[in-house]
C-alpha cells in the first residue's frame, strides 16, 4: 500500500512550494471515492456479478457463409474481481468484451450483469478503449466532463464538477486539465481515458488492451496505478490484453482463449498471489514463474495449433510398424535417461522407429496436455499421471491412458533450505516440531499433483504428524524453478527428482532430509504414458517403443555405462548443464549435505534391475489410494478395472517375451513404506481408513465406458492439488 | 587542404540573406516569375497588329478605373469596387443559403444509409450540371433575374457542401460513436458533442470548394442577366471593345476568388482552433 501511494503521481503535482507559508486550502484527495456513497454493498461481494452465459458470436460472410468467432463462452465473474482475457490476435477477445459492453450482441446466449441481461451499452459498463477514444475537440476536463455530466445526472452540478476535478487529480493530470488530447503523450491520454471511465463509477470497468500502445516505463507505472485504483475501489474489471506479465500482475483470474474460428475458453488460471501486489515484487513470488509458464505454454500451444492446421502430421508407416515418426515428451530430469539413451544409442532405430523426436516440455502439465491433445504421441510421465488422466482426477476431463512400462524407479529427495539445517532440523521429527512452531505457514514445492513427489511428500509429512493440507502450503512449481524459489526464500523446501535436489546441496542452498530410499525404496517414478486410443491404433509401434525403451533401460543400469549416460544427459538439448553436476547420486556417491548415507547410486536410480520396468498393479493401487486420500478424486470402486485398463501388464509381458526377458509378473503381495504401515492390495479401503490425516474418504465408481474421445480443446484445469 | 576544414561557407551574400528569411525568398521568386510573364506578354503583344493589348497598354487604358474604384454615375456605370461588391452580395446570399441547406442535408444523408442510397445518385448527376445550365430554368421559375442569379450560386455551391458533409458524417470514427453509445448521449448531445465537431473539417473542405464554384458561377451568370456586377462589367466592356478593361476585371476576379478561398480557410482554422489531432 505504502509503496503504491508514494508512487502515485497525484502526489507530485499539487505539492505546495517549499517557501509558501500558506498551506493550500483545497488539498486534493488522493482517492476520493469514499467521500461519496460506497457503490458496492459487501453483501453482494461473493455472488456472481457478471455472467457470460453460453455466448456464440457468428459473423455472416460476404459469400453467404458464416464465420463463428466465439463458441460457447461461459464465464462467471464475482464482484470486485479483475479478469484478464488473453489469446492470440483475432481470437475474439475484443468481441467478447464488446458483448459485455453491449456494443455487440451475441448470436446465441447472453451476458448478464446483476441478474439483468445486457442488451445495449450503458455507463454502468464503461469501456477504456484501445486507442483512448478521447474527443480531440475537447480538453481533458471537457472529455471527463462529458461523461460525468451525461452519466451522473442524479448529482447536482456542483457535485459533478467536484467529481471531475477529483478524477483529474486521481490520475495526476491537474496541470494538463485544459489541454487538448493532441497535446498529450500516449500515457497521459490513457490516464484521461481511465479517469473518464472511473469518474462515472461503472459497475464493471472494461479495458481493451489499455496499455498496448505505450512504452514499457509508462505502461508499468499505469499498471500500478490502475491496480491501486481497482483495489481501493473494489472495481470489477475485465481487461483484454496480450501481455502475459500484465495479466499476471493485475488479474485475479486469467481467462485464456483459443484461436478462432470457434474460439472458446481454453483454460482459466487462478492467480493466487496476495494483494496488494507490486510489479517488482511479483516476480519473486514462488508461483509467479509457474503461472507465467502456464500462460506462455498455452499461447505457444495455440500458435502451434495454428501451424498444425496448415500441415497435418502424417503418420509414416514403415518396417511393419504403423508409425515410425514419433514425438515423445520429456522433462529435463536425470530419469529421462531411457529416452535419451534410446535416441542417442540407436535403440529406437534398432526397433524400427526411425524418426523419433524428443520434445523437451516446460512442465508436467504441458506433458499431460500435449498427449491429451495429440501433439505428442506419448511421453515420460510421473507415475500417477496416466491413472489421474484416466479417472479424471482434479476435475479434469477423462482421457483413457495406457502405462505399459515403468521407465525409472526412485531418484527423488526432499530438500529443505540451509537455514533449517542451522536451526537443527535433522529428521522428520525435528521438521514436524519446526513446522508446528513456525511463525508462518511453511511453503513446500512439488512438481505435479499426480507426481510421486507430491504423494510421497504428503505421506512423509502425514506420517510425521503434519497435515499437508493445513499445516503447510504445497505449491506446484516446475522442477527447474525449485532452486530459484528456495534461494529467494519464497519456499522452505521441496520434493523433486534428480538432479534438482542434488544441485541445491552442491550450491549450498539446502540439504536433503530424506530420499525416497528412506521412504519407499523401489517405488515407481516415471512411466511411459500413451493415450489408449493411440495404442489401439498403433499396437505394433507401441510394442516396438516399449522394446526400444527396455533395451535402453537395460543399458542405463549397467554401472559401466553410467558415466557415459550422464554425458549424454548433460547435452544442451536435454539437461543442458555440466556433466559433473549430474554425477552425484547417478554415477557416484550421493551427498545430501548432512553426512548421512543415502544408499548407492545404482539403487537410487533404477532403470532395469529387479523387474523395474513391470507396471505392477499393487503400486498403481497405492497411488490410487493416495490420490483419494488427498481428495484429488474419489477412490474408484472399480479400481481393479481402472488398473487393468491403465497398467497394461499384458503388453509389458508381450514385449518382455519378445525381448527374451524372463516374464515375472509382480503379484498382489503386501508391502509397507518407511513407517511400517502395511499396504495390503486386497484391502485398499481399509488401508485408507486407518490414516488419521487425510481428506474424508469418498468411494465412487469411475465410468470408463462412455468416455468421449479427447478433442483438441484444452479443458480448464486447476493448478492447485 | 587543412584550411578547408575551417572554411566558411562561400555562398554569396544574397543566398545568406534568403537563408535568414525563407519567406522573402518565396516572395522574390514569384515576383521574378510574374515579371517574366509580364515581359513575355509585353513582347508578344508588342506588334501594332496585335489583337490584345500588352500590360503597359492595359494599365494606361484603365488608369482611370484603377485609381478611382468608388465612382457611381448611376445605372451600371459604377466603379469596380461597387461592381465587385454587387457580385459578392449575390454570392453571400446564395452561398449562405447553400451552406445552411447543404450542411443540414449532408448530415441527414450521411447519418442514414437509406437516405444516402436514395439520394446519392441524384446528387452525383446534378452536381455535374454546369452552373449556367441552371439559369434558364431558374429564370423560368423565378421570373426575375436577381433571384435567379442567387439561385444559380446556391445550386452550384450546394453539392460539394452536401457531399463533403455526408462523407464527414460517414467517416465518423466508430470509437467516437462507441463513446456516445456507452455514455448513452441523447440525440442532441450526440450532435453537439460528437457528430458536429467531428464533421467540421469535412464541412469546411466542402465550403471551400463551394465558394470557389460560386465565384466561378456568378461571373458567368451576371454576363447573362445584366445589371451591376463584375460579370456584366466584363460583358459590357466586350461589347464596347474595351479589351484592357476586360483584362483588368479578370485580374480583380482572380484576386477576389483567392481572397474568398483564404477567408473560408481562415474561418475553418478559427472554428477548429488547433484541436485537430
Amino acid at each position: 500500500m505504502t509503496v503504491g501511494h508514494n508512487n502515485h503521481p497525484s502526489h507530485r503535482f499539487p505539492a505546495p512550494a517549499a517557501h509558501s507559508p500558506k498551506p493550500k486550502i483545497a488539498t486534493p484527495q488522493v482517492f476520493p471515492f469514499r467521500s461519496h456513497r460506497s457503490p458496492f454493498p459487501p453483501l453482494l461481494a461473493m455472488s456472481v456479478y457478471v455472467e457470460i452465459d453460453h455466448v456464440d458470436k457468428i459473423f455472416p460472410l460476404a459469400d453467404g457463409g458464416e464465420y463463428i468467432a466465439l463458441k460457447n463462452i461461459e464465464l462467471k465473474i464475482k464482484q470486485g474481481e479483475f479478469i484478464s482475457l488473453i489469446g492470440h490476435s483475432g481470437c475474439g477477445k475484443s468481441t467478447l468484451l464488446n458483448i459485455v459492453a453491449g456494443l455487440d450482441r451475441p448470436s446465441r446466449g447472453g451476458a448478464i450483469l446483476e441478474g439483468r441481461e445486457i442488451r445495449k451499452p450503458g455507463p454502468d459498463r464503461m469501456v477504456v478503449f484501445q486507442n483512448y477514444s478521447l474527443l480531440p475537440w475537447k480538453t481533458v476536463r471537457e472529455n471527463i466532463g462529458l461523461a460525468v455530466h451525461t452519466a451522473l445526472t442524479q448529482l447536482s452540478l456542483g457535485e459533478r464538477k467536484a467529481t471531475i476535478e477529483e478524477h483529474i487529480d486521481l490520475v495526476g493530470l491537474r496541470r494538463a486539465a485544459d489541454k487538448y488530447p493532441h497535446e498529450l503523450s500516449g500515457g497521459m491520454k490513457q490516464r484521461v481515458a481511465i479517469a473518464r471511465a472511473l469518474a462515472i463509477r461503472p459497475k464493471v470497468l472494461l479495458l481493451d488492451e489499455p496499455f498496448g500502445a505505450l512504452d514499457a516505463l509508462t505502461r508499468g507505472n499505469l499498471q500500478e496505478q490502475l491496480m491501486q485504483i481497482c483495489q481501493d475501489h473494489h472495481v470489477t474489471a475485465i481487461m483484454v490484453t496480450h501481455d502475459v506479465d500484465e495479466a499476471l500482475l493485475l488479474s485475479d483470474r486469467v481467462v485464456m482463449l483459443t484461436n478462432g474460428p470457434e474460439a472458446h475458453i481454453g483454460q482459466i488460471l487462478d492467480i493466487p498471489i496476495a494483494r496488494p501486489r507490486h510489479r517488482l515484487e511479483m516476480v519473486k513470488h514462488p508461483a509467479y514463474y509457474g503461472l507465467r509458464n502456464e500462460i506462455i505454454y498455452f499461447l505457444n500451444q495455440q500458435k502451434r495449433a495454428k501451424k498444425h492446421k496448415v500441415q497435418p502430421r502424417v503418420a509414416v508407416a514403415r518396417n511393419g510398424l504403423e508409425k515410425v515418426n514419433l514425438d515423445l515428451g520429456f522433462i529435463p530430469l536425470t530419469d529421462c535417461a531411457p529416452l535419451v539413451v534410446a535416441q542417442e544409442k540407436g535403440f529406437f532405430q534398432q526397433f524400427g522407429l526411425e524418426q523419433v523426436n524428443l520434445s523437451r516440455e516446460a512442465s508436467w502439465k504441458a506433458v499431460a496436455q500435449g498427449v491429451r491433445e495429440g501433439r505428442l504421441d506419448g511421453a515420460q510421465m510421473v507415475a500417477g499421471m496416466p491413472l489421474a488422466m484416466t479417472i479424471g482426477s482434479n476435475g479434469q476431463p477423462q482421457t483413457p491412458m495406457v502405462a505399459a512400462m515403468i521407465l525409472s524407479r526412485n531418484g527423488n529427495a526432499i530438500t529443505l533450505g540451509r537455514s533449517l539445517q542451522q536451526t537443527g532440523v535433522r529428521n522428520l521429527a525435528d521438521f514436524t516440531q519446526w513446522v508446528l512452531n513456525a511463525p508462518r505457514k511453511p511453503t513446500l514445492g512439488v512438481v505435479h499433483p499426480a507426481s510421486m513427489q507430491n504423494l510421497m511428500l504428503r505421506y512423509w509429512l502425514a506420517a510425521g504428524g503434519i497435515n499437508p493440507d493445513l499445516d503447510v502450503n504445497l505449491m506446484v512449481i516446475p522442477p527447474v524453478q525449485m532452486m530459484a524459489s528456495l534461494k529467494a526464500g519464497t519456499i522452505d523446501g521441496y520434493c523433486v527428482g534428480s538432479p534438482w535436489h542434488s544441485l541445491a546441496v552442491q550450491d549450498d542452498l539446502g540439504f536433503t532430509i530424506a530420499t525416497d530410499l528412506d521412504i519407499w525404496p523401489g517405488h515407481p517414478e516415471k512411466v511411459l504414458g500413451m493415450r489408449e486410443d493411440w495404442v489401439e491404433k498403433h499396437p505394433q509401434t507401441h510394442l516396438a517403443l516399449i522394446k526400444a525403451l527396455m533395451a535402453a533401460c537395460e543399458y542405463c543400469d549397467d554401472p559401466r555405462n553410467r558415466q557415459e549416460v550422464a554425458t549424454l544427459l548433460a547435452q544442451p538439448q536435454y539437461l543442458d548443464m555440466e556433466m559433473a553436476r549430474l554425477v552425484p547420486g547417478f554415477a557416484g556417491d550421493y551427498d545430501g549435505g548432512t553426512g548421512v548415507e543415502h544408499g548407492s547410486a545404482m539403487a537410487f536410480h533404477r532403470f532395469h534391475s529387479d523387474r523395474a520396468n513391470a507396471p505392477g498393479r499393487a503400486e498403481g493401487l497405492w497411488i490410487l489410494t493416495q490420490m483419494a486420500r488427498w481428495g484429488m478424486n474419489p477412490f474408484p470402486k472399480n479400481w481393479v478395472e481402472v488398473l487393468e485398463r491403465v497398467r497394461r501388464l499384458d503388453l509389458y509381458g508381450e514385449a518382455a517375451r519378445q525381448m527374451g526377458w524372463p516374464v515375472q509378473e509382480p503379484g498382489l503381495s503386501a508391502f509397507h513404506l518407511f513407517d511400517g504401515v502395511v499396504f495390503d492390495p486386497n484391502h485398499p479401503v481399509e488401508y485408507l481408513q486407518q490414516f488419521p490425516i487425510g481428506q474424508p474418504l469418498r468411494i465412487e465408481e469411475v465410468n470408463l465406458e462412455d468416455v468421449a474421445p479427447p478433442d483438441a480443446a484444452a479443458p480448464p484445469l486447476s493448478l492447485v492439488a | 587542404m587543412a584550411s578547408s576544414t575551417y572554411r566558411r561557407s562561400r555562398s554569396n551574400p544574397v543566398e545568406q540573406f534568403f537563408k535568414k528569411f525563407p519567406q522573402l525568398r518565396r516572395f522574390a521568386t514569384s515576383a521574378i516569375a510574374l515579371l517574366l510573364v509580364l515581359t513575355i506578354w509585353q513582347i508578344l503583344c508588342a506588334s501594332p497588329e496585335s489583337n490584345l493589348p500588352g500590360p503597359v497598354t492595359v494599365v494606361q487604358d484603365t488608369w482611370e478605373l484603377i485609381i478611382n474604384p468608388f465612382f457611381d454615375n448611376g445605372g451600371t456605370d459604377k466603379g469596380l469596387f461597387w461592381q465587385i461588391i454587387a457580385s459578392l452580395q449575390r454570392v453571400a446570399v446564395g452561398f449562405t443559403a447553400a451552406a445552411i441547406v447543404g450542411i443540414s442535408l449532408g448530415i441527414l444523408v450521411g447519418s442514414s444509409a437509406l437516405v444516402y442510397d436514395a439520394l446519392d445518385p441524384i446528387f452525383q448527376v446534378l452536381r455535374t450540371v454546369p452552373p449556367l445550365a441552371w439559369l434558364p430554368i431558374s429564370l423560368a421559375a423565378l421570373q426575375d433575374s436577381e433571384p435567379s442569379a442567387i439561385f444559380v450560386i446556391f445550386i452550384t455551391a450546394i453539392w460539394p457542401v452536401i457531399i463533403n458533409t455526408a462523407m464527414g458524417v460517414q467517416q465518423l470514427p466508430q470509437d467516437y460513436k462507441n463513446v456516445s453509445r456507452v455514455l448513452q448521449l441523447s440525440r442532441w448531445q450526440y450532435f453537439t458533442n460528437i457528430l458536429f465537431p467531428a464533421t467540421v473539417p469535412y464541412v469546411f473542405t466542402g465550403l471551400r470548394i463551394g465558394i470557389g464554384l460560386s465565384w466561378l458561377a456568378i461571373v458567368a451568370a451576371e454576363m447573362l442577366i445584366g445589371g451591376v456586377g463584375i460579370g456584366f462589367f466584363i460583358w459590357d466592356a466586350w461589347n464596347s471593345s474595351l479589351i484592357s478593361e476586360i483584362i483588368l476585371a479578370l485580374l480583380y476576379v482572380g484576386l477576389v476568388g483567392l481572397l474568398l478561398d483564404k477567408f473560408i480557410a481562415f474561418l475553418g482554422s478559427l472554428v477548429l482552433r488547433g484541436t485537430q489531432s
